[in-house]
């Protein structure tokens, strides 16, 4: 039971992650990435080509991948969403899952079919506690989670650019009348949104191998939990996170394993139908 | 008097396809994409005219070809196949749309994806019944009082009748009051809820057309190809019919048809290319998307403009 709860805290931290990275992007240009798994999958092969191909150290490897993240996500909002500015969702939605296509199948040439493992940045016996085991890696995800966390509170409310990227989430018209250096903004949003679906990338290859199809099912659980915490609300993405990991853990336990993969799509869609704005509260609201 | 030239030329060639083309693997290829088009035509209502994006048209098309062939398996004479599968599309769209109709864009997404998805689980889980990840095969064949298509070229023209009458009902549709009401809703539901169209009902109608579209679809798929397996209706296949509608054309009936049958043989044709496909299909998309969001049906009409202010 209590081994139930650590393993789902630490599956949720990750969608947590996923869902962050979703909602910096979403808090300033107000798009879904739904290519956001797909990067998470890119940033999990970086990190072996570095650390597994080229034996660099663990540390190293995370390094670089977080830097080609950053340029990955300008290259992607160049691509992306630059020339599709102002156009209905619709169209933002389907470019986004066309990019992630495109990504999947260019890592499935880059580096073949085969599952790879990825060694976490931290090694150690696994602390055990009234019949918990709670791995190093578990625990280095917890405080990731934790670290990102307080960071991004920080950044977005207290330092000067974050409240330029809420500004131009706001509006972005009057934030460029006021002279806010609006692209620089969303730039940064999409670098900081991309190499955090890079960390999260990192920290799943230890725990399940990485492949290049595993992004799909990562980036859709992100949306969940950004349905179900609220998109754009900060508490609400973590929460939603850590609780659709528990749901997953424990549903896979006591339901049925088969049906892992659903129970996210069952609580998402319940909590759509009672609570339409999500559990927390959404930012903005234009979905009803 | 020209678009009935076309009409009529391009009826013809459809027709006259099987007797000059005798390779049994290209006419089942067209079969597939006269299928394809059938659900595309389904998606255009709910997507391309009541403007509600829907990820969901695969999985009904997988309802509607898993009952045709559980129930004809079973040993149920064919002809009661398409109403157990409309009867089954149709609750599953009231299961799915009513509670969902309202919502907007990536939450509509992300329901319909979810849906999808539901759907892809139990089929693969539901083993007994659907014969899990390896499919279904020996589907009993379309047969009516003992008279059925034999072959593929004569499942050819069973199935071009039936996109023909699909194409006839969703034309009539687009001028009656329930398609303006739908492009009335696309357009901007706070004006056409104050011109008195009930934008949720209409949505929901146009959603649920789709369905029984595809479900019909699934229907023909099931007793003409004979095999499924849960792979021909995955989310990646829902992506796929709603890339169709996007390269041939929102909105546009002979954009949906265009669309389906060009990229149900594009990946054949383009075999050679192996993974490298997917990655050009994937920026072939953006590309429309960006640089012509109507599609192939808006670059015929605005070569057609152009002739005409050139003449």
């Amino acid at each position: 039971m209590g081994q139930l709860v650590v393993n789902g805290l630490a599956l949720g931290s990750i969608y947590a992650l996923v869902a962050l990275g979703l909602l910096l992007i979403f808090n300033t240009v107000q798009i879904v990435n739904f290519a956001q798994g797909q990067l998470l999958m890119l940033g999990a092969f970086i990190g072996i080509s570095c650390a597994v191909t080229h034996e660099l150290p663990v540390a190293t490897a995370w390094a670089i991948t977080m830097v080609a993240m950053a340029l990955v996500g300008i290259v992607f909002m160049v691509l992306v969403y630059f020339p599709l500015r102002g156009r209905p969702a619709f169209l933002v939605i389907l470019t986004t899952i066309a990019m992630g296509i495109v990504l999947e199948n260019l890592a499935l040439i880059v580096w073949g079919p085969l599952p790879v493992s990825l060694p976490s940045p931290v090694r150690g016996p696994p602390f055990r506690f009234a019949g918990v085991v709670v791995s190093m890696h578990q625990i280095f995800i917890f405080a990731t989670l934790a670290v990102i966390l307080l960071l991004q509170f920080f950044f977005l409310t207290k330092t000067r650019f974050g409240i330029l990227m809420q500004a131009t989430a706001q509006d972005l018209h009057t934030a460029r009348l006021v002279g806010i250096p609006v692209n620089r903004t969303i730039a940064v949003a999409f670098a900081f949104g991309t190499v955090l679906s890079g960390i999260a990338g990192l920290l799943v290859a230890p725990i399940f191998l990485a492949e290049p199809t595993m992004g799909g099912s990562l980036g859709l659980k992100g949306f969940v939990v950004s349905v179900i915490g609220g998109f754009g609300n900060l508490p609400g993405a973590v929460i939603g996170g850590l609780f659709l990991g528990l749901i997953e853990t424990f549903g896979a336990r006591y339901i049925s394993s088969n049906f892992r993969d659903a129970y996210a799509f069952i609580v998402m869609i319940a909590v759509l139908v009672a609570w339409p704005r999500g559990l927390f509260g959404e930012k903005s609201s234009e979905k009803v | 008097m020209k678009s009935w030239f076309m009409l009529a030329l391009s009826a013809a060639v459809t027709l006259a396809v099987p007797v000059v083309v005798h390779d049994g693997y290209i006419i089942q290829l067209l079969n597939i994409a006269i299928l394809n088009a059938i659900v595309v035509l389904g998606l255009n209502f709910v997507t391309g005219w009541a403007g509600q994006i829907n990820f969901g048209q695969a999985a009904f098309y997988g309802l509607g070809a898993y009952t045709t062939a559980i129930a004809t398996k079973a040993g149920l004479p064919w002809i009661a196949a398409p109403f157990l599968s409309v009867i089954v599309v149709v609750v599953a769209s009231l299961m799915l749309g009513l509670p969902t109709m309202r919502l907007r864009t990536y939450y509509l997404a992300m329901t319909t994806i979810g849906f999808g998805e539901i759907v892809r689980l139990m089929i693969v889980h539901w083993e007994p019944v659907t014969g899990g990840t390896s499919g279904l095969r020996a589907i009993p064949g379309v047969s009516v009082f003992g008279f059925g298509p034999q072959g593929q070229m004569q499942h050819y023209y069973l199935l071009i009748a039936t996109l023909g009458l699909a194409i006839l009902i969703a034309s009539r549709i687009r001028h009656s009051v329930l398609g303006r009401a739908m492009i009335a809703t696309r357009d901007s539901e706070i004006a056409a809820e104050q011109s008195g169209v009930d934008t949720t009902r209409t949505k929901l109608l146009a959603f649920m057309i789709g369905a029984v579209y595809a479900g019909l679809a699934g229907c023909l798929y099931a007793s003409s190809i004979r095999f499924i397996s849960p792979d021909s209706f995955s989310g990646t296949q829902a992506i796929l019919l709603m890339t169709m509608l996007i390269v041939g054309g929102m909105g546009s009936i002979a954009g949906c048809v265009v669309g389906a049958v060009a990229l149900t043989i594009l990946p054949e044709a383009l075999r050679f290319l192996g993974q490298w496909y997917l990655v050009l299909y994937g920026l072939g998309v953006i590309a429309v998307i960006v640089m012509a969001p109507g599609g192939l049906a808006s670059l015929a009409s605005l070569a057609q403009l152009r002739r005409a202010n050139a003449g």
